[in-house]
């Protein structure tokens, strides 16, 4: 029995926060991600589960939407994907997400999957520069839009949160290489 | 006859005040003659081979060096000849010089576009001894015996000469510069661009082009190589608009650098053209700096262009004519460059020889400076282009040799007329730099009125060209035709291009006539002044077969090395072209390839470099390990502890062992959390994973663990791991460490490609749970003081092959696995990620009270050849399921991926190879991987062989060394001894063919 | 190169992986009574032409989807690009 002994929760860049000139850079507190696949064949129960759950649409790929009550961000990945990013202490954001869209949706805690990191303020589009393919110009990547790519041999999943910030995820194993990219690419532009 | 003013006038070369200044108002400067675009109020010191100078700022090293009188800056590649400045640019053979000192020092740097900085230090190259006294140039007293092909015909015997005799000898005396040979103390970085439009150089049609596509809104990346946009306009007395030129494109810059679509990126080398409108380009950071303050010293960028306007401009060629590679002979548009954008003339006694109307107007600036003209010397029997009062013009005539050693002193002409210079200006035309349009399938095709290739072919998707880069080698052609051209690029992209005024310019006269070299020379006429190759050389190629532009360029080494013979390739084929009789046309050019210019290994590498080479993945519990004595082992990008040392443990053997043996008399505990897991849902996930595993899991039970074994298409094995049923639509499939994204990538192929109407689902979910291995007969107990109350443990409840969803330490959710690598009872556990470091803790401290231990790679791998497991050092990717001893794991009842090729009847052969264990007879010896064996009384031959040595382990549980094996029919030879050769260590012992099960055969333990 | 997703839009090849022919969606039936040859077929033979080839390539820093795209061997000239599952779908692929 497990009284004896408490784990500790410590995500690999918990409490990151730094300022670089214009630039910051901040791990986000307690971010949840789950996986939503849209069955095959279920795809109108899917949507609808999803509009009725969070009050909105699910958006087209490559674009997200924050719910009605503003407690979560849907994020299209692919037609039959998308991601639930929102704030979540404990270790069930699964069952979160299974109480808005019920089992209509097969769900993935993708929580400890990733690791997060926020990069804002101006400049931080040509830190991006340094390390991102896709193009970031207003005009074709707005806010909201979202997109997986490569960086410096990682995956990562950028979301546009602000005229000057961005969300990126990338895998949580790798998080010190993420960090140190990310902060190579700040203090080679400021 | 057209007059002087009428071709325009040299204005910004001498400012008046400097005109009434004598040479000397230039501190040292002997050369400076007025400041040009320079910043004279800026003074920069350097020094030249430890000589002290100055030079302004907007300055190049070269215009400098010549500032200061230093003609003589170099020795050639192969003889060693004293070699000055032959050009103002990146097209530079000659002028090749160290930069900088220590681990920083740069070889081969182009004096050319060199950016003088105050305390740039810089030394000549290839010379032992002093410049002016080279001890190698003895070489070139050599010279008659180092003609082409020379190194192709000498060196090749005796053949025992070359690697004692030969090789050493042309490697010292090779090469261009030295290595500092310390770690580049730079950093440097990559990036990406996006844009409409690309522009690659900002001269006239540059600018105009960017003008044109900014005005109309579109995204706009203007790029050149130079410090100083504006492309000739820098460089000649044109004006545009009534005023100089260079006032013009300083304007046009100033308006592009305000616009906000605009990316002005000066320093920048566009390099390659690549697929679907993707440029290379690099640009140079700190090079023009003294320091960089660790910041890149450059940038590779990728550039994303949806069009691009190639305005690079044109470069002049030489005349080959005797001795015409002396210090002071120069090309005549660098001659103006030097005087109009440096206010510096490279002598004060001079001569011009040309073969065309351009070489005039440098006579033009000449006299106008007040350098005293003896001649202009023109190959064409015509008319003088411009009016020069008082100076001498050598009609039809040609430069046959040239007088002097480490300065030209002296010329002789076709006609015996002796000229005392000290610096000659030549023009043999300008060729337009198509580079870029062939680095695809473009041809470059031959245009008669100029004289030169103008780009032909297939261009790169997108790419127009403009300006003298096209053939439009006038300034008002320029301007208009950078315009056209971009206008139609826009429009081809939709946009509206904004009408607009092409600036007022002339079209100065151009004409010119197709001479290469003066036929009567009688001493060695220079063609490529890098590679010191010759008209003589040309000759003897062609005399020797090798005609073609590509046997030429291998034969005679032409247009290789840093310049890529961007002066010399012309002439040098338009020669082959007269000796083959063929039209130049015909001849052709090599094949352009990138890049343009050199571009740094440092910058293709950007930041991969050292432990940045590729990421690095952690394991959960990586601190504590880190903090518990672990060694740690890269596995992919993973770093593993492979064991973890306790004080008094002396080497790995010692805590290998300890591990292994603690493991199977009590606990071990091992993070696993590398191997790949991947959450598989849909209602036909079951029937998917029956068609990728080659065994059966849709008939698995909710809450079961079955070993699975995925096989390529061919049949061959390339994967295995447990798959768990958590749920009717939920299984977690796990694969090995290294084959993780191999098997995700084939599992999406298969329900995409395959079978595209299933229901199913995969995500990895390979770093959202930190698992860890709990294998030992006490496993159990430990587990019991970790898992909540309430979850039954027992045999009963929870066999062997058991799964399901628990907590953990209070109630952490976890996942619960009994399944075993190491043949003991044994569990795997994983609880979400972010409490895996605390996880191990918990573990640890349950385990107290039986003393367990962490066990690393090393105690695992000892453990699995124990109990006969496979990894990659059996499944080498030629393994069948029927090496292995699983022929009947691979069903034949279903579909399934590699089923039916596993059939055929090589891969079921009795006598095949299949995997055995081996003990050595003699049980003090050591096993070697990778022995090969040989039954006994048999030669040690590949004839003979009869299988392999895969892995091999010391065993602490049974005292001496083990094997893992593939021996023909080896199932059927249990206690034959065998032979176990090792050529490759002069090792050869008897070993013991047995069950690869040395431990446990009959999986009691792991049941119990 | 740059592929244009037909969902996402143009990508830098670097985020994709490439397989090879895009035949080997057409899988033979392991049932048929001459399915070792089929397969040997599927697995060994392809056509290697200079000229317009249909290829796989998957989006493995992206949406993991699998495309067949439509390029010029000898070009590089891409001038179509499917989603891999709904060109299977149309070849009839009934599982």
């Amino acid at each position: 029995m497990g009284e004896m002994f408490t784990l500790v929760c410590a995500p690999p860049l918990a409490g990151y926060e730094k300022r670089f000139g214009t630039i910051s850079l901040t791990a986000p507190k307690d971010l949840a991600v789950v996986n939503m696949a849209i069955p095959l064949g279920g795809e109108a129960k899917a949507l609808k589960a999803v509009k009725t759950g969070y009050g909105v649409a699910l958006p087209e790929p490559g674009t997200s939407v924050d719910t009605k009550k503003g407690d979560a961000r849907l994020v299209r990945l692919a037609p039959d994907q998308a991601f639930v990013i929102f704030t979540r202490a404990a270790p069930d954001a699964e069952e979160v997400v299974a109480g808005h869209v019920k089992k209509a949706l097969y769900l993935t805690d993708q929580t400890d999957v990733w690791t997060g990191l926020e990069i804002s303020g101006p400049g931080a589009l040509a830190a991006l520069e340094r390390i991102c393919p896709v193009d970031l110009h207003p005009a074709h990547f707005a806010v909201g839009d979202a997109a997986r790519t490569v960086m410096e041999h990682l995956g990562v999943l950028i979301l546009r949160t602000g005229e000057d910030s961005y969300l990126l995820l990338s895998a949580s194993s790798s998080a010190g290489s993420f960090l140190h990219m990310l902060e190579t690419s700040i203090e080679n532009v400021t | 006859m057209t007059q002087v003013e009428n071709i325009g006038t040299a204005v910004n070369f001498v400012s008046e005040e400097a005109q009434d200044r004598t040479p000397t108002s230039f501190a040292g400067q002997v050369n400076r003659v007025g400041t040009g675009l320079t910043n004279p109020g800026q003074k920069m010191s350097f020094t030249f081979n430890g000589r002290k100078m100055t030079g302004f700022g907007g300055d190049t090293l070269a215009s400098a060096l010549l500032a200061n009188g230093q003609t003589l800056v170099g020795r050639s590649f192969k003889y060693h000849r004293p070699r000055g400045i032959l050009t103002a640019g990146s097209e530079e053979p000659n002028a090749l010089v160290e930069l900088r000192s220590g681990a920083a020092q740069e070889p081969n740097t182009r004096a050319t576009v060199t950016e003088l900085f105050d305390g740039l230090m810089a030394k000549s190259q290839n010379h032992r001894g002093s410049l002016n006294f080279d001890m190698m140039a003895v070489t070139d007293f050599a010279s008659p015996f180092l003609a082409a092909g020379f190194y192709y015909k000498t060196f090749m015997w005796p053949k025992a000469f070359w690697e004692k005799l030969y090789e050493p000898i042309i490697r010292a005396a090779a090469g261009l510069g030295s290595l500092s040979m310390q770690e580049d103390p730079d950093s440097y970085d990559k990036g990406f661009l996006h844009c409409d439009l690309l522009v690659i150089g900002a001269g006239p049609s540059g600018l105009m082009a960017a003008l044109a596509a900014a005005r109309s809104g579109a995204r706009v990346i203007l790029a050149d190589e130079d410090f100083l946009p504006g492309g000739r306009l820098n460089a000649e007395g044109l004006e545009v608009n009534g005023a100089p030129g260079s006032m013009w494109a300083a304007n046009t810059v100033a308006e592009l650098a305000s616009m906000d679509n605009v990316r002005m990126m000066t320093r920048t080398t566009v390099y390659g053209a690549y697929d679907h409108g993707v440029y290379g380009a690099l640009e140079r950071c700190t090079d023009h700096l003294a320091k960089s303050d660790g910041k890149p010293r450059q940038v590779l960028w990728r550039v994303y262009s949806k069009r691009a306007v190639l305005a690079a401009g044109s470069t002049e060629r030489p005349i080959a004519f005797g001795n015409n590679d002396r210090p002071g002979i120069m090309l005549a548009g660098a001659v103006r460059t030097y005087l109009n954008r440096f206010g510096v003339v490279p002598g004060r006694e001079m001569a011009v020889f040309t073969n065309n109307d351009d070489g005039w107007q440098t006579a033009v600036d000449l006299q106008n400076a007040g350098v005293e003209l003896r001649a202009v010397i023109d190959s064409r029997d015509v008319d003088a282009p411009v009016h020069l009062p008082g100076v001498r013009y050598l009609r039809g005539q040609g430069i046959v040799n040239t007088i002097g050693r480490k300065g030209v002193k002296a010329v002789e002409t076709t006609a015996g007329v002796t000229l005392p210079v000290d610096a000659v200006a030549v023009s043999g035309g300008w060729n337009p730099n198509v580079h870029l349009t062939c680095h695809q399938r473009g041809r470059p095709q031959w245009r008669e009125e100029i004289n030169a290739f103008v780009p032909g072919g297939v261009l790169p998707v997108g790419m127009a060209v403009a300006g003298a880069a096209n053939g439009a080698m006038t300034l008002a052609a320029a301007l208009a035709e950078g315009q056209a051209v971009a206008e139609a690029q826009l429009t081809d992209l939709g946009y509206r291009p904004v009408a607009a005024d092409i600036p007022e310019a002339q079209d100065e006269p151009s004409k010119g006539a197709a001479y290469w070299h003066v036929g009567e020379s009688r001493t060695r006429a220079w063609l490529d002044q890098q590679n010191d190759v010759t008209v003589k050389d040309v000759k003897q190629s062609f005399q020797e077969g090798f005609r073609s532009v590509e046997h030429l360029k291998r034969y005679t080494t032409l247009g290789m090395a840093t310049d890529q013979g961007k002066t010399a390739n012309i002439p040098a084929l338009a020669i082959m072209s007269e000796l083959t009789g063929k039209p130049i046309q015909d001849t052709g050019t090599t094949i352009f390839r990138p890049p343009y210019t050199p571009v740094p290994i440092g910058a293709f590498g950007g930041r991969s470099r050292g432990k940045d080479f590729r990421p690095t993945r952690l394991t959960p519990s990586h601190r504590w390990a880190e903090a518990n004595g672990a060694s740690f082992v890269n596995v992919g990008n993973w770093l593993r502890a492979e064991w973890y040392t306790k004080p008094g443990e002396k080497v790995w053997r010692d805590s290998v062992d300890r591990e292994a043996l603690a493991t199977r008399t009590s606990v071990g505990i091992c993070d696993v959390t590398t191997l790949g897991k991947i959450d598989i849902k849909g209602k036909d996930a079951g029937a998917f994973l029956d068609k990728v595993y080659s065994n059966t899991f849709s008939t698995l039970k909710v809450g079961r663990v079955r070993y699975g074994l995925m096989l390529r298409e061919d049949g061959i094995c390339y994967d295995d791991g447990t798959t768990a049923r958590m749920d009717e639509d939920h299984y977690v499939m796990t694969t090995t460490t290294a084959n993780a994204v191999l098997v995700y990538r084939n599992l999406e192929f298969a329900r995409q490609c395959l079978w595209p109407n299933l229901d199913v689902h995969v995500i990895s979910t390979t770093d959202g749970w930190a698992q860890f291995a709990v294998a030992g007969p006490k496993s159990r107990d430990l587990l019991r003081k970790v898992v909540d109350e309430g979850f039954d443990l027992s045999n009963e409840a929870f066999p062997f092959m058991a799964c399901g969803k628990v907590t953990v330490f209070g109630g952490t959710p976890a996942r619960l696995f009994r399944i075993s690598f190491s043949g003991e009872l044994a569990f795997e556990i994983a609880v979400p990620a972010r409490f895996g470091n605390s996880m191990i803790e918990g573990l640890m401290k349950a385990g107290e009270a039986f003393d367990a231990v962490p066990y690393g790679t090393e105690a695992l791998g000892v453990m699995r050849i124990e109990k006969g497991h496979c990894t990659a050092n059996e499944l080498t990717g030629q393994t069948t399921a029927h090496n292995i001893g699983l022929g009947r794991m691979v069903s034949q009842k279903k579909e399934c991926i590699g089923n039916v090729l596993s059939r055929r009847e090589e891969m079921i052969r009795e006598d095949d190879v299949k995997l055995v264990g081996l003990r050595p007879v003699d049980r003090s010896l050591g096993l070697i991987a990778g022995s090969h064996f040989i039954t006994k009384g048999e030669a040690a031959n590949m004839a003979n062989d009869q299988g392999w040595m895969t892995s091999v382990a010391w065993s602490p549980n049974l005292g001496h060394s083990i094997g893992l094996g593939f021996v023909k029919s080896g199932d059927a030879r249990m206690g034959e001894v065998i032979h176990a050769v090792s050529p490759v260590h002069g090792t050869e012992m008897d070993v013991e063919i047995v069950s690869a099960h040395f431990v446990d055969p009959e999986g009691e333990r792991l049941r119990g | 190169m740059i592929i244009n997703h037909p969902i996402l839009g143009p990508r830098d090849a670097a985020e994709f992986v490439y397989l090879g022919d895009a035949s080997l969606i057409d899988r033979p039936d392991w049932q048929a009574e001459d399915a070792a040859e089929q397969f040997y077929k599927y697995g060994y033979l392809r056509d290697n032409p200079a000229g317009q080839h249909q290829e796989l390539w998957y989006h493995e820093q992206g949406d993991r989807s699998w495309l067949v795209v439509t390029r010029n061997t000898l070009s590089h000239e891409i001038t179509q690009v499917e989603l891999a599952r709904d060109v299977a779908r149309a070849k009839g692929r009934d599982t």
